[in-house]
């Protein structure tokens, strides 16, 4: 038995030495990111055979990964950060973890609205929170703006997920920006008011029981009904192929972004990295694969994207979603949206 | 002086040791619960801590108590019955705890939902279109039928042990005196078995506690996911360990139950002379009635979702990139190994010294080396975290050389977070398994002069050797299926099955998470297998 005791130990001891893998100090960059699609680590790929520069990468949710470079304080090992939704950015930057970066590269290829105003971060891809209805039971003629969608004509109507979602906090952080605190009130009572059902499930469902005829409208993001379109799932392309898009007035639209940390130990290889996700060639590969707009004005959406035709956007700078994101997650508290 | 704080031998300041180091990363987190209360911490009692309170309240109440309706009839079914597929069943009935209740939840909702297998089948062949909402499981009662069909095997598996150990003789002195099975069981073996399914439906609480993935999806806000929210929406980490606190409150309430109803009752006696069970041979119709029930729980809780994976992973082949399988595989198997390893050594040596010392500071030990399970995950993770960044800067200190991070960005972090996690399950197994043995043995090796560590090794492992082997099988798919820890603590460019098969599934591809959650079953399933086939031959 005390063999076998032995035994066990040595091999613990093994097996943990043969996760231990030694980082080198140079040719290398080192990724926090929240995005997990397929499409990123081909980018990713790309980017070491064309460079040379061995990019490391930790996925998680973005505000364990904050939380995590800011315990790891100035020994953090992350370069960059990557999160889907620039709130979560913006929190980065006031939590003193990033740092800015003056790049003509990035400056010629991000707009100045979807980056942060002292480039502590840029876009990298767009989303849009739209209008999603049922091309059966509703005129497109009958949707206009959010706004509207509190009226009583849309009574039992409206499916959306739950307020916990990132994607609902940016959007009524926007209106807040907008519109005020009182009217961003107002809305989401509005909304809980005419909502179809409890919010339950995630963005695909909303519009799945939309096609059911739980509701006639989602609210929901663009890439969602993307993906759906495109399902392996014939049954879920149907129901995509019930559906349409609108975009409401001053659409609310929303960023993938990327940010230097402040004690990046690889900077010149993180701004190389920031600047190939920024390129005509990466931003090309995001349009195509995951139905988001591309930041960078040279690349054309892909096609699918262009059918759903040009839209107004909300003018405002996508900052103010982090920082008016807790004053919404406690509106959606109060009205109990739940 | 050393006796009367319990540092009597070496198992004693091993144990002491392993107390310390699981307590210390809780303590940091802890320190923050004296912080002022803040603004936000209004809001939360006003708005939302009566939901938290009362979803978690059903969630748990209910699945606790279905689950041990479900565990325990079938533990008492496969010991107390022939009927056909019997020996199948046996172990079949542990599969579904391979199956993480978040996946379950995802495979589920992806069958009965519009687009799933059987709305759609209605709707195209027989032009009946249900009524989505009989079919909709995204709420309360939908929550607690996942958590169920998924978690019951932790009463089934503690249950059936018990009754295979313990029951033999009761059941012939009880059919001696003219019972018949049924009134053996409501009247004899129900009574006698409350502690091992209580212990059971303990474990299967404080999961559900946890649990964050299946909750989330189903928009119904829990503890867990409201010290998420807390410490995240509102960037208010001293109000979320508050919430932390509470859960703790609700928690050792929960464990405070299982003690009293465990009550100070001892039923172990120390007979190694233990027969098996001669089961009642059940023929024909009622062998196949018999044969029902095991089967459709078997069905709901593994075929149907194990189906449905398969089917995804067939038609979202094509759809996914490079999977890196074999360095995934090797990383899940490789922590799950490791992790259960240490934690089943640990749990040895804390049990073993809680059943040899009889101080105040021992008898704590049991309650503490549970602690960890019953803390949410992310705040364990955190505390984990500082706990090991304070490590490094005090090397660093210690060799005054700035080399930076060395142990946190090391896979070390996160299986110690592992083992602060899950030693409760291990340690769990190993109790019960000394309890079952009791002292009558060790104090007569004693007698005749033979060490603790001798004692230990020649007299208790070989009799302990089920008990370990079954908590060595839970850890490790506790670790196979564990998310939140492995998703902050891991480092660079490790991935798990588990983490993988969330990725995808949390981007809302859950047909090209599922390959990946099949793959994560398999091991889980295989592990099972490995075990019960062992203790067939090895008889413990």
């Amino acid at each position: 038995m005390n063999k076998l005791i032995k035994f066990n130990i040595i091999f613990v001891f093994l097996l943990i030495l043969s996760f231990t893998t030694v980082v080198g100090a140079a040719g290398e960059v080192n990724l926090y990111t929240n995005r997990h699609y397929d499409t990123d680590e081909l980018l990713l790929e790309e980017f070491e055979e064309d460079t040379g520069i061995t990019v490391n990468v930790l996925k998680g949710g973005s505000d364990e990964l904050i939380e995590k470079i800011s315990r790891e304080g100035k020994d953090t090992s992350a370069d960059l950060l990557i999160t889907a939704d620039a709130g979560r950015l913006h929190r980065a930057k006031t939590m003193g973890l990033l740092q800015p970066v003056e790049s003509e590269v990035l400056f010629n290829n991000v707009p100045e609205n979807l980056r942060d105003e002292e480039n502590y971060w840029f876009g990298l891809t767009v989303r849009g929170r739209v209008i999603v209805y049922a091309k059966d039971r509703i005129n497109e003629d009958d949707l206009t703006s959010y706004e509207d969608l509190t009226d009583q004509k849309w009574d039992d109507k409206i499916l959306v997920r739950s307020s916990s979602n990132i994607y609902n906090q940016s959007l009524l952080a926007s209106f807040i920006e907008l519109y005020g605190r009182d009217w961003a009130v107002n809305w989401a009572e509005g909304i809980v008011e005419n909502m179809a059902r409890k919010p339950q499930g995630n963005d695909r469902a909303q519009a799945t029981a939309v096609a059911a005829g739980q509701g006639d409208i989602a609210i929901m993001n663009t890439y969602y009904l993307g993906k759906m379109l495109n399902s392996s799932n014939q049954e879920e392309v149907k129901v995509a192929k019930q559906l349409e898009i609108f975009f409401p007035e001053k659409t609310h639209i929303n960023v993938s972004g990327i940010g230097l940390t402040k004690y990046a130990k690889n900077k010149e290889n993180a701004v190389k990295l920031m600047e190939y996700l920024t390129s005509n060639k990466a931003q090309k590969m995001f349009a195509k694969a995951n139905y988001e707009y591309p930041v960078n004005n040279e690349v054309e959406p892909s096609d699918l994207l262009k059918s759903w035709g040009e839209f107004e956007t909300q003018d405002i700078n996508l900052s103010s979603l982090g920082e008016n994101n807790k004053e919404a997650y406690m509106i959606f508290n109060q009205v109990g949206w739940k | 002086m050393l006796n009367k704080i319990g540092l009597k031998n070496k198992w004693s300041m091993i144990s002491l040791l392993i107390i310390i180091l699981i307590l210390l990363p809780s303590i940091f987190i802890f320190l923050g619960l004296f912080n002022e209360t803040s603004d936000n911490w209004i809001h939360i009692k006003t708005y939302l801590l009566k939901d938290y309170v009362i979803n978690s309240f059903i969630l748990t109440l209910f699945t606790g108590i279905f689950s041990i309706i479900i565990g325990v009839s079938l533990a008492w079914i496969v010991n107390a019955y022939d009927f056909k597929f019997k020996n199948f069943f046996k172990w079949a009935l542990i599969l579904p705890l391979a199956i993480p209740p978040y996946i379950g939840s995802y495979t589920y909702v992806g069958l009965l939902n519009y687009t799933g297998i059987i709305q759609t089948f209605f709707r195209n062949n027989l032009s009946i279109i249900l009524d989505p909402s009989l079919l909709n499981i995204m709420n309360l009662p939908g929550a607690v039928f996942i958590y169920t069909i998924f978690l019951y095997p932790y009463v089934y598996l503690i249950t059936n042990a018990f009754f295979k150990k313990q029951s033999a003789s009761i059941i012939e002195v009880s059919k001696t005196l003219g019972k018949g099975p049924f009134e053996i069981f409501t009247k004899v073996m129900l009574p006698l078995s409350r502690g091992a399914y209580v212990g059971g439906a303990t474990i299967v609480v404080l999961e559900v506690l946890n649990d964050y993935g299946v909750v989330k999806y189903f928009g119904i806000s829990t503890f867990s996911t409201s010290i998420f929210q807390t410490w995240f929406a509102l960037g208010d980490i001293n109000s979320a360990i508050r919430l932390s606190a509470y859960l703790m409150a609700f928690v050792f309430l929960v464990l405070l139950v299982e003690r009293v109803s465990r009550g100070d009752k001892k039923y172990s006696y120390s007979s190694t002379n233990v027969k098996p069970l001669k089961p009642y041979r059940l023929k024909g119709l009622k062998s196949w009635a018999m044969f029902l029930f095991p089967a459709t729980i078997f069905t709901i809780g593994f075929l149907i979702p194990v189906a449905q994976l398969i089917y995804w992973s067939i038609i979202s082949y094509g759809n996914i990139g490079e999977l890196n399988i074999i360095s995934t595989l090797f990383n899940s198997v490789g922590v799950s190994l490791v992790g259960s390893a240490l934690i089943i050594i640990a749990a040895i040596i804390i049990a073993n010294t809680v059943r040899i010392n009889n101080d105040f500071l021992t008898k704590n030990y049991a309650r503490i080396a549970i602690m960890g399970y019953s803390i949410p995950g992310a705040v364990i993770a955190v505390g984990v975290m500082i706990f090991f960044l304070k490590l490094d800067s005090l090397v660093n200190m210690i060799t005054s050389y700035d080399s930076g991070l060395i142990l946190s960005t090391t896979i070390f972090m996160l299986i110690f977070a592992y083992f602060i996690r899950f030693l409760a399950i291990g340690f769990n197994s190993v109790e019960s398994g000394f309890q079952k043995i009791g002292s009558n043995y060790f104090e007569a090796s004693r007698t005749l002069g033979k060490s603790i560590t001798e004692t230990f090794l020649k007299v208790d492992l070989p009799m302990l050797k089920p008990s370990l082997l079954s908590g060595f099988l839970l850890v490790s798919i506790e670790i196979l299926k564990e998310l939140p820890l492995t998703l902050i603590l891991r480092p660079f460019n490790f991935n798990t099955l588990a983490t993988r098969a969330f990725e995808y599934a949390n981007d809302e591809m859950i047909h090209e998470s599922a390959i990946l959650s099949l793959i994560l079953i398999i091991v889980s399933v295989s592990l099972v297998y490995a075990l019960t086939s062992f203790k067939k031959k090895g008889k413990g």
